[in-house]
């Protein structure tokens, strides 16, 4: 089977294209050994059946973060038969840089030119005759959004050929690169790279191919001539530059656009200093408000089907008393991830696509940077953030938009700390009944200052480079909804994959501690922590462990658990002092099950270990400190 | 003078780029190569990043970025 590689540049409409061709049946996958994702799919062309390979956006061959190394890496690894280059035609210039480079690689490739649509609207006409003479590569131009061309570029794609030319740069330049690439051949270095291409990088000052070139004694020498002559590599970039200056000129013809500028109207407003952060709240409110007003009845609905099940297993089981307890346990795993899943992440996950497709999403990026930066993250860290008042899971999933992987670990703990809807529940039914809604606030003060100090420590303590921002600001566009769609129903499959086995194993595990009356046992083993430490009651033991299934169960099982009648009568067992200690424990440790799965497939288990650590140590640290104030 | 002194709505010649190869690769990908006009669009409040059109893209640059970058004011 022929695998077909797509290869562009961020927001080029790679994944558009890709929906396009093999959107349904597609998969993702992670690549060995790293959590950045790809996605895979086959189709039939000309009734032969092949493979669809959707690589993460790159803006060249050498690499900035974690995904665009995840590429290149494929790029040399994978059994790619051939490559389809997606350009966006509308910012030409720039995305022909990727093209030049991957032209090195002399695979049979084709180059998909996308967004004419675009390109049109702002006045560019691109001779394609003209550009497929001057790449010596087969040019298609298509709208992805439209499937417009996908079915020519497809058909060109089965006979995709080799690039028939290379660039090549000034004699001066091409002397040097000339010496080391030789140099390179002559003493066999090892590489997967092309040599002329390694030679280029590794002048360019790109780390990973300078460090295989400097490995030979000979070469070493070379490099750091042809670096002293070619200004640490700025005379090459300059050269590609103009290359493709002069490239965009031969093409493309360039008149005055027809349609005013809507673009500059919405950012003036979008990114204005004042207004443009009381539109970003506004629109998070109305985010949340949909989604969690909207989902709480559709979470009713599926709970009372899942409750009816549940009775009906009851009745059939009544016999077998163990096997109903583990029924009943897999029952409600299943209840809770489809109760998280599809009130509330569905809808969540697709009006965060809507942001992030419409282009608005690397703008709050703009507007929340210089806050974020504090702690270490970027700006775009802010839709984790946000998200986790709701619910933690999409909140941690949302961390896949970042870049490195310092960011992602930061923004997945600090996202895990924000109280979402099930603590909310806990710190106002608690707290705010029973001590007043000031202490309630207080408590959520509280909280973003503990998140804030964690983000400065954390971005002292842990290694690698703080991000400074360096972001491409795509054009605003509209998104069709099939590919809207596709892409929540993915993240949704995910979390369903992700969650559904972790609910489930937890939710048995449970059921049998309830059947065997291990309660006892477990309040015993924890008193020592919970009576010496926080100076709770032992019994509320088993709440807390119930309480890492669903943070709701804490307070539904406090007052059962203290062998009270009613939630009204906590206040005769547990001190308002206690009852903060409680509230600020539940509010920092471990976060649910579902979380530290998503925590896990976001950032790996290890770190989701550590999270999970942490946050317990945390959360006994600060409630040890309430006892005593 | 550094891109961080610029004017909003001012047209700008890149002069060069100090500092960190990382941060400075991804500048010249994204085409801002010295020698190329940039034009910058809007600085973010407190001390926030600064937004450069260039060709026709809008780019956002992390103020501390923008201390690195050596323009020269277009005549």
């Amino acid at each position: 089977m022929k695998t077909i590689a797509l290869i562009g540049q961020p927001n080029c409409g790679k994944s558009t294209l890709f929906n396009q061709i093999a959107g349904y049946k597609s998969l993702s996958a992670n690549f060995p050994g790293a959590t950045v994702e790809y996605t895979k799919g086959q189709t039939y062309i000309n009734d032969e059946l092949v493979e669809v390979v959707d690589l993460p956006g790159t803006y060249s061959l050498s690499w900035y973060d974690d995904a665009e190394k995840e590429t290149v890496k494929a790029l040399f690894s994978m059994d790619i038969d051939v490559i389809v280059n997606i350009i966006d035609a509308s910012s030409l210039i720039r995305s022909i840089e990727l093209t030049i480079e991957l032209m090195s690689l002399s695979k049979p490739m084709v180059v998909a030119l996308n967004m004419m649509d675009e390109a049109a609207r702002k006045g560019i006409y691109i001779d394609i005759k003209k550009l497929e003479n001057i790449l010596g590569v087969k040019v298609v131009p298509i709208v992805a959004k439209k499937g417009k061309g996908v079915a020519s570029l497809l058909k060109e794609t089965m006979n995709a050929k080799p690039p028939l030319k290379r660039c090549v740069y000034s004699r001066g330049v091409e002397k040097y690169i000339t010496k080391v690439s030789e140099c390179i051949s002559d003493n066999n270095v090892k590489t997967q790279w092309p040599t002329k291409l390694l030679a280029i990088k590794a002048i360019e000052g790109f780390k990973p191919c300078e460090e295989i070139v400097e490995a030979t004694q000979p070469c070493r020498q070379a490099l750091k001539e042809a670096k002293f002559a070619l200004k640490e590599g700025l005379v090459i970039v300059q050269e590609r530059h103009a290359l493709c200056m002069d490239i965009f000129e031969a093409v493309a013809r360039v008149k005055k656009p027809k349609k005013k500028n809507t673009e500059g109207v919405l950012d003036q407003y979008l990114l204005h200093p004042v207004f443009g952060y009381f539109f970003m709240f506004l629109i998070f409110f109305v985010i949340f408000y949909v989604v969690f007003n909207g989902g709480v009845p559709v979470e009713n609905f599926i709970i009372s089907i899942f409750d009816k099940i549940d009775g009906f297993i009851e009745q059939s089981l009544l016999q077998h008393k163990l096997l109903l307890a583990i029924t009943k346990g897999v029952v409600d795993g299943v209840g809770a991830a489809f109760g998280i899943a599809f009130p509330y992440l569905l809808p969540f996950l697709f009006l965060i696509s809507l942001l992030e497709d419409v282009g608005y999403l690397p703008r709050i990026g703009f507007l929340m940077d210089s806050l974020m930066h504090k702690m270490g993250i970027h700006g775009t860290s802010v839709i984790p953030f946000v998200s986790g008042y709701g619910c933690s899971v999409p909140a941690v999933m949302a961390v896949r938009i970042l870049k490195g992987k310092k960011e992602k670990f930061i923004s997945a703990f600090l996202a895990s700390m924000v109280p979402c809807s099930a603590r909310t529940t806990v710190i106002m039914g608690l707290v705010g009944y029973f001590l007043g809604y000031g202490y309630a606030i207080l408590l959520y003060g509280f909280n973003i200052a503990v998140i804030f100090v964690s983000g400065v420590i954390l971005k002292r303590l842990l290694p690698g480079i703080n991000p400074e921002m360096i972001i491409d600001i795509p054009p605003y566009r509209l998104p069709t909804t099939k590919t809207l769609l596709l892409k929540t129903w993915h993240k949704v499959k995910d979390f369903v994959f992700l969650a559904v086995p972790m609910l489930i194993g937890g939710s048995v595990v449970l059921t049998l501690i309830n059947y065997y009356h291990l309660d006892g046992y477990i309040n015993q083993f924890f008193k020592p922590f919970l009576e010496g430490v926080l100076g709770l009651p032992a019994a509320v033991g088993v709440v807390l462990i119930f309480g890492i299934l669903k943070k709701e169960l804490t307070l539904l099982m406090l007052y059962q658990a203290l062998g009270l009648s009613t939630l009204a009568a906590i206040p005769k067992v547990l001190t308002p002092h206690q009852m903060l200690t409680f509230t600020v424990f539940v509010m920092f440790y471990v976060p649910c099950l579902a979380t530290i799965a998503a925590i896990k497939k976001e950032v790996g288990t290890k770190s989701a270990l550590i999270i999970t650590a942490l946050s317990f140590f945390i959360a006994s640290f600060l409630a040890f400190l309430v006892r005593f104030i | 003078m550094r891109l961080s002194d610029g004017e909003v709505g001012k047209s700008y010649m890149i002069k060069s780029i100090e500092g960190g190869c990382m941060a400075k690769d991804r500048l010249l990908k994204l085409g801002l190569i010295p020698g190329s006009i940039i034009t910058l669009k809007r600085k973010a409040p407190l001390r926030g990043p600064l937004m450069v059109e260039i060709n026709g893209n809008d780019v956002v640059v992390g103020r501390g970025i923008s201390v690195k970058i050596i323009i020269e004011e277009l005549a």
